[in-house]
């Protein structure tokens, strides 16, 4: 059976800006994925909660506002988790010095406003397909 | 008054425009469909035949008289320019208040303030990840605060827009303000912007976590507090922007946002205010976008749709009660990442469409609010853009210069056409407070905002910079970065906790007590009556909304795909 | 933290029996994963699903179903704020349709907005479809039975909400609740064939809005239509679940069923509640009922094996079956495997009236070809029965899935037929 990734869309922080992920994972869907989607403002604990139990291959978070700026503090408690091999990939607004710091902190990819659609599913897919192909080794063939 | 606008129409203009067409056709080949963003096929002329010359007293008319058409007074911009608003926000209370003066010493006319996102949610600074402190608005929970924020600013004289969603403690903090400076509520000006609770809802824009009942309780209260205690304060700005921002279409944004109109009147009726009491404070907040006469034409049907509800549908005899005064703000969501400059021109289109839509007060996004919140350097060019346009571009010499063009006049009909036939569907879902609360207005601005970003994926819709005329970017376009110094917003947190604890906790609580009471099932207190009172005596902005939390309910966002 | 598919380990070992004590232990990370493997069928997951086979049939199954925008999110809810405070651990497995054009799916996560997801009890994971009919996902079933050895004192299923076709959850359920929302009015009578006839318990959510009362009213008159069952009889309740009231007296009337019931039902087996066959030989039976409709014998559509609970039925393709592009016409395909369906589930002599029928069409069929269609029991419980039945042409190729759902009564056929 085709592998079909599963992807979590949410946004943590405190603005609630949700066109772009609604977009985003509507897209997602499009392209034939599973996508998991929450309404904003989501606590870092309770995406970590969401990740774990529905064991997402990727991790979509919009960020409009400054709310980039407590993505390294989620990448910690994904890493405490157990869930250090998600893809995180951000989108939105992120000045560029900003996008460094995340790439440092191990976020897999930053997507600014006017990417196309496409290139953001093509990413997600490879990302979900190699942690995916870890996980379970026994299915790459 | 009842002079025709143009002379009779030539029995030869219907043969002269047969001609015309079938010279364009001949040159033109297959023409392309023009659809606005609303939806309407644009011809490509538009001639006498497109407008009807008897109807002009019912549906054009004069500045100032009904259906205010042209604007809803006599003077329009030619008398006094709308209010140069401009947002600002960022950092403390002191932050704020050096930015504030800067602005208005470049000519500014107004106060604008913008809290801190963490506000917005309705906490205080100490139950938020600190990182996020004030890097999109001032952090200001508390009266004293607001008095920092204020610092220089004659209260009476300058008018106040605060973003302050329910249950408006940054008003409640103002007037504490005022009180310990001796100034008269009755002379303190503005708007409660964006206390339609609805409209923050529908988009998830900084949505307040009062459940939906609690917060339609809380703006009741508020509208007939204000018109008993603060006259000259609108509290009530009715928002098309936040629709609009989230992808509804300007029509779709028009209509949803007198509906949401009438659905707050209808609970002021109910409540036993008599709507020349409440509606000549009825103020609107709308989105401009780069769909220029489009835009014009929505802001032009609104006008005429307003006047004649309020008459039809409430009995309005004050003409106050009939203006559809409206605050609009140029669109961040058409502005590009890409060639971040290129934003200059775009916003200066968007503030052309809405001087000619016949605004009463605006807000120039800075060009750099697509890289990050806006810098001082951003802030002082928006400004000056509208100083460009009022005072060297001559658009404010005639009034409603647009008027009798043809293409929008017939532009303005059709778009009111689109606007009622939205507004007809939200009606007949029981309101705007069902319809918001079903999540079918959610649905139909999702589904507005995909069609939008297929347009531009496609390539149907030229974004400069992102779909075309791409270029290798130059990284010196890109302002730098706007944020509070850490130790600044440290030194905040720290005075906050010491504040705390020095304060009369018995005081507080007796407030919150009071004001938990007014919000409880057998309340019937005036519940931001209450509010006020808390802010006076030194409960906090989140004391306050945890309070009305508990009591009515957590609100929680509809999740839609 | 990488789990490689094996064989054998203790404890936080990466092997099957590993994974398994994992599970036993309570570990969210591997029964997180463990249920990806099923939906994935990864080799090792049901080697590990038996590994853990002894802990199976202890959990309360409770199936949530009901139209859309019945409020069966919002009730769920609700649920899980009772059960936290009682003290229970309770999985969830929520299903969402999946596109059947890009197979891509939304999985809303409403549930997890209250503060009772988040509680370390609680353990929510959504399921798509992937283009299973019913209600449920193919693996639902054992996903559940995954959530039941892992520990869970509850384990909630919420169906798709497709409304009338989600009816396998009462195959599944040991408890199944159907919400409705107030105002239902004149639908109730149109799917009372359907979903309203797999409930244990009715709920009016939404109590505090208009027609409540009349809905309950209604419900509870169709009610008496029908017979007691099992020892339990179904019963009406309001909820609010937006404020929280009459949410515990559900959870205790839930608690009741379950007690009447026993839970574990899915591992029980098939044919509780249905009238015992009678003496007649089923190949007999089957061939007096297709002799005796009409459409069987107009499209010459001939029986050639039949068994309890299952039928094969053949035909060739003739001139008369071909569409205008000169391939055979759909509508045929689907009689075809409709024949199948009807006899198969007709076949324990109580009359099956069918409910809600779907079909793939995979490859091309022309004149000449000789199409087989088999139809197999996958489901049966007192009153609903589920079939799957597969097209295959004379060379093997599959033409058509079709899966079918009747409603079992307990009325025989005629006379003459038995």
């Amino acid at each position: 059976m085709a592998v079909r990734p599963k992807v979590l869309i949410t946004k943590i922080g405190l603005d609630g800006h949700d066109r772009g992920s609604r977009i985003v994972a509507a897209h997602l869907r499009d392209a034939g994925m599973e996508v998991v989607y929450t309404p904003p403002w989501q606590e870092l604990a309770a995406v970590v909660k969401l990740a774990l139990e529905e064991d997402v291959d990727v991790i979509g978070l919009s960020s409009l506002a400054t709310d980039h700026l407590i993505v390294p503090k989620l990448m910690t408690k994904l890493r405490a988790a157990g869930l250090g091999d998600v893809a995180v990939i951000v989108g939105g607004i992120v000045p560029d010095e900003d996008e460094k710091a995340l790439l440092d902190a191990g976020v897999a990819r930053v997507f600014h406003p006017g990417a196309p659609l496409e290139s953001i599913s093509a990413f997600v897919r490879d990302a979900a397909l190699r942690v995916r192909a870890a996980r379970f080794p026994a299915q790459e063939a | 008054m009842n002079q025709p606008l143009q002379e009779p129409v030539p029995a030869s203009i219907e043969d002269a425009q047969i001609r015309w067409r079938a010279d364009y056709d001949a040159r033109i080949g297959m023409d392309r469909q023009v659809n606005n963003r609303s939806g309407i096929p644009i011809k490509p002329l538009y001639t006498p035949l497109d407008v009807d010359a008897a109807r002009f007293d019912a549906d054009v008319g004069f500045p100032g008289q009904a259906p205010y058409t042209r604007g809803i007074y006599p003077t329009m911009h030619r008398g006094r320019t709308w209010t140069q608003r401009q947002l600002v926000g960022l950092g403390t209370p002191a932050a704020y208040n050096e930015r504030l003066r800067d602005i208005l010493g470049q000519g500014a006319t107004a106060v604008s303030l913008i809290p801190c996102n963490s506000v917005f949610r309705g906490y205080d600074m100490d139950e938020v990840d600190e990182e996020l402190l004030g890097t999109c608005g001032v952090v200001a929970n508390t009266a004293d605060h607001m008095a920092t924020c204020l610092d220089g600013v004659d209260l009476a004289r300058t008018s106040c827009a605060m973003n302050d969603p329910s249950p408006f403690t940054l008003l409640a903090f103002m007037l504490a303000t005022a009180r310990r400076r001796g100034v008269d509520w009755r002379a303190i000006s503005g708007t409660s912007n964006q206390s339609d609770y609805l409209s923050h809802f529908v988009a998830n824009h900084m949505f307040f976590r009062i459940a939906l009942p609690g917060a339609r309780r809380i703006l009741t209260d508020h509208i007939a507090w204000c018109a008993a205690h603060v006259p000259r304060w609108n509290a009530l700005s009715v928002v098309g922007q936040h629709m609009q921002q989230a992808g509804a279409t300007p029509a779709e944004a028009m209509a949803f946002a007198l509906c949401s109109a009438i659905q707050f009147a209808d609970d002021c009726v109910a409540a036993g205010m008599s709507p020349d009491e409440f509606l000549p404070r009825f103020t609107f907040f709308f989105d401009i976008s780069l769909s220029f006469f489009e835009e014009i034409a929505k802001f032009r049907a609104g006008r005429r749709i307003w006047a004649r509800l309020t008459r039809a549908r409430y009995g309005a005899r004050d003409p106050r009660s009939s203006r559809f005064k409206f605050h609009a703000q140029t669109s961040g969501v058409d502005l590009t990442r890409q060639q971040p400059l290129n934003n200059i021109a775009r916003v200066t289109a968007q503030a052309i469409a809405g001087i000619f839509g016949g605004l009463q007060s605006m807000h120039t996004d800075a060009y750099d609010e697509a890289l990050s919140c806006p810098t001082q350097f951003g802030a002082r060019i928006a400004v000056a853009t509208q100083n460009i346009l009022r005072e060297e571009a001559h658009l404010t010499d005639v009034i409603d210069p647009l008027g009798g063009s043809y293409y929008v006049e017939a532009l303005t009909n059709e778009m009111e056409e689109r606007i009622a036939a939205v507004m007809a569907s939200v009606e007949a879902s029981g309101g705007m407070y069902r319809a918001v609360e079903s999540g079918m207005v959610q649905r139909l601005i999702g589904a507005s905002a995909q069609r939008h970003q297929e347009a531009i994926e496609s390539g149907a819709q030229t974004v400069v910079g992102v779909n075309a005329y791409q270029v290798d970017e130059d990284a010196q376009s890109r302002p730098a970065l706007a944020r509070p110094y850490p130790a600044q917003i440290g030194a905040h947190l720290r005075e906050f906790a010491d504040w705390k604890a020095q304060r009369s906790s018995g005081t507080v609580a007796a407030a919150l007590d009071d004001l938990a009471r007014s919000a409880g099932a057998q309340g019937g207190d005036n519940i931001f009556g209450r509010v006020v009172e808390a802010a006076a005596v030194g409960c906090t902005h989140g004391e306050i909304c945890g309070t009305l939390r508990r009591e009515l309910g957590f609100g929680r966002p509809l999740a839609l795909v | 933290m990488d789990r490689k598919a094996g064989t054998d380990g203790p404890p936080g070992d990466s092997g099957v029996a590993g994974r398994a004590a994992d599970i036993r232990a309570g570990d969210s990370a591997a029964l997180a994963r463990a249920i990806t493997g099923l939906e994935n069928d990864a080799p090792a997951a049901h080697a590990l699903l038996d590994a853990l086979r002894d802990r199976i049939g202890r959990a309360h199954v409770v199936g949530i179903t009901g139209v859309p925008s019945a409020g069966k999110s919002t009730l769920i809810n609700a649920l899980l704020g009772v059960y936290a405070a009682r003290g229970r651990r309770v999985a969830v497995a929520a299903v969402d349709p999946s596109s059947p054009v890009s197979g891509g799916a939304v999985l809303g996560d409403r549930i997890r907005m209250s503060e009772a997801g988040a509680a370390d009890s609680v353990f929510i994971r959504s399921l798509a479809a992937r283009g299973h009919g019913g209600g449920l996902a193919r693996t639902t079933r054992h996903v559940v039975d995954l959530l039941d050895a892992a520990g869970f004192d509850v384990v909630i299923v919420e169906t798709v909400g497709a409304g009338q076709s989600d009816v396998d959850i009462a195959a599944l359920a040991d408890t199944t609740v159907v919400v409705c929302p107030p105002g239902l009015g004149d639908d109730i009578q149109a799917i009372k064939a359907g979903i309203l006839e797999i409930a244990d318990l009715l709920v009016v959510n939404k109590a505090d809005i208009a027609h409540a009362d009349r809905t309950e009213r209604e419900l509870g008159e169709m009610l008496h239509l029908r017979a007691r069952r099992e020892g339990w009889s179904v019963r009406v309740l309001r909820t609010v679940a937006t404020t929280g009231d009459g949410v515990a007296a559900l959870v205790d009337a839930m608690a009741a069923h379950a007690a009447a019931v026993g839970v574990g039902r899915r591992a029980r087996g098939r044919g509780d509640g249905v009238d015992a066959a009678p003496p007649v030989p089923i190949g007999e039976r089957l061939r007096g009922l297709a002799g005796r409709d009409a459409y069987i014998a107009h499209n010459g559509i001939e029986l050639v094996e039949s068994g309890e609970g299952t039928a094969v039925v053949r035909l060739r393709i003739e001139a008369q079956h071909l569409n205008f592009n000169g391939n055979c016409h759909g509508g045929a395909v689907f009689t075809l495997a409709d024949s199948a369906f009807g006899l198969a589930s007709n076949s324990r002599g109580v009359i099956a009236a069918g409910i809600d029928a779907h079909i793939t069409f995979q490859v091309a069929v022309r004149a000449g070809d000789v199409l087989t269609a088999r139809a197999t029991e996958l489901s049966l419980s007192r009153k609903l029965a589920i079939y799957r039945v597969d097209v295959t042409r004379q060379d093997g190729a599959v033409v058509s899935c079709f899966t079918g759902t009747v409603y079992v009564t307990t009325r025989a056929h005629a006379a003459s037929l038995a």
